[in-house]
């Protein structure tokens, strides 16, 4: 796993589909056959994953949409998006 | 929240999530109990059209888009419609007979669709019976090349089969055949009439010892890992089996397929159209037609209908499309699924007499 700051910008992997259902999203990892549901943040991360804004691009749009402790924030997201990269689900395009 | 709760939601609240999509009637194979409607006409979809069904699809957040046919490797726009649906980020399948899928065109099929999954069919362990059912001389031998050549490239790869009075003495067989290609093999114990409801396909319908012998291989082979009933027993959308809701099926709620003319169904074997995408757009008809309030309704009702069959009536794997087309009505019980009920009953009986350990005497 790469080494994750507000500057790093990840992109969905290519063998990644993902569909919301009522704010949630189902991830399908196709090289893997692998389904993960993520919550309505998770969603949202996945969304903002487009390889052109950076993790803290990441954290500021979240914050506009959610009413969270900018600390707290950022501490999960920086979790999450190691978690979704460790996962397959992200790649690093700029660390 | 689990895959199967957001499947119950998309029943529930009428999210469509699957949608599959017949190309064309055209085939190069000439299967005896082929399901299609051969005799039906209507002005097929033109690309455009398909482009802007693919578009409406991606914005109802529609995740899994099969293309199907006949056999949709014969669809002069396939390769450029696979490729859009790729784009727009959907899970696509492709259902084929596996007959073309080789050399250049299977290349093209990983490179530009990059396919989740490619379902073929297979007939028969050997060439006398698979051809037989195909109607092509030489049709097993090329499918087998083919599906060796799909492994190799990387595509992934199930192999579809229905269990028919030619085939059944050869279902050991077969499954040996898919193992040792390493490719998962699914049997369909059921022929159904034709969706103009010939019921000439009935005629190569499985015998009951047949049908017998396929769900006692499949509780063998499935003895290993738990649950082997859930490898017979109705799924929800892609195998997944959906939290307790309201409908026996996501039938014209979560699902629904379109055949070339742009007529819509509510499911693949429910052919009770409910629009037409040369008049309407998927907007529409998913949130106006008349016919899919009624069919959504319905499955409310067929629920009710199976519930009260009693503790075994997962086991009919009742599917309110082939009762409409064996007896008339998606309420009425028909008797392959009550056969089924009976014979897997009796090989859960089996199982359970079972015991759990060799005794060495």
């Amino acid at each position: 796993m790469s080494s994750i700051t507000l500057s790093t910008v990840f992109r969905r992997r290519s063998d990644v589909r993902y569909r919301r259902i009522e704010g949630e999203a189902v991830v399908l990892r196709q090289s893997a056959a692998e389904v993960l549901v993520l919550n309505e943040v998770g969603a949202s991360v996945l969304d903002l994953a487009d390889g052109e804004r950076s993790v803290g691009e990441w954290i500021e749009a979240l914050r506009s949409e959610y009413d969270a402790d900018p600390e707290t924030l950022t501490h999960d997201v920086l979790t999450f998006a190691g978690e979704l990269e460790e996962a397959g689900m992200l790649e690093v395009v700029a660390p | 929240m689990s895959l199967s709760r957001l499947i119950s939601t998309a029943w529930r609240e009428n999210l469509l999530f699957s949608v599959l999509v017949e190309l064309t009637y055209r085939c190069n194979l000439d299967c005896f109990f082929c399901y299609n409607d051969l005799g039906l006409r209507g002005e097929p979809m033109q690309r455009d059209e398909y482009f802007r069904l693919f578009a409406d699809l991606q914005e109802m957040e529609v995740l899994n888009l099969t293309l199907s046919g006949g056999e949709p490797l014969a669809h002069p726009d396939f390769l450029v419609l696979g490729a859009r649906a790729r784009q727009l980020g959907f899970v696509v399948r492709i259902k084929s007979n596996g007959h073309a899928l080789r050399g250049e065109l299977a290349r093209r099929i990983r490179d530009e669709i990059d396919p989740f999954l490619i379902e073929t069919s297979l007939h028969g362990a050997t060439a006398a019976t698979h051809d037989r059912q195909t109607r092509v001389p030489g049709s097993f031998d090329r499918l087998l090349a083919n599906l060796a050549e799909m492994r190799r490239l990387g595509l992934r790869v199930k192999i579809n089969s229905t269990l028919t009075a030619w085939n059944e003495g050869e279902i050991e067989g077969m499954f040996a055949l898919a193992d040792s290609l390493g490719i998962p093999l699914q049997v369909d114990p059921e022929v159904t009439p034709r969706d103009d409801g010939d019921r000439e396909p009935l005629q190569v319908a499985p015998s009951r010892e047949g049908v017998l012998r396929l769900f006692r291989l499949q509780f063998e082979r499935g003895r290993a890992a738990a649950g082997a009933a859930a490898e017979v027993a109705r799924g929800g959308d892609d195998g997944t089996m959906p939290a307790p809701v309201h409908k026996h099926c996501g039938a014209g709620s979560s699902g629904i397929a379109i055949d070339p003319y742009g007529n819509v169904y509510p499911c693949v074997q429910w052919r009770r159209p409910v629009g037409n995408l040369h008049r309407q757009s998927i907007r529409e008809i998913w949130r106006r037609s008349a016919g899919l309030a009624e069919v959504r309704e319905l499955t409310g009702h067929v629920k009710e209908m199976v519930d009260a069959q009693g503790s075994g009536s997962h086991l009919l794997n009742f599917c309110p499309g082939s009762a409409a087309a064996q007896a008339g009505s998606p309420l009425a019980l028909y008797p392959a699924a009550e056969q089924r009920r009976e014979l897997l009953e009796q090989v859960m009986a089996e199982e359970a007499g079972r015991p759990l350990l060799p005794v060495v005497r």
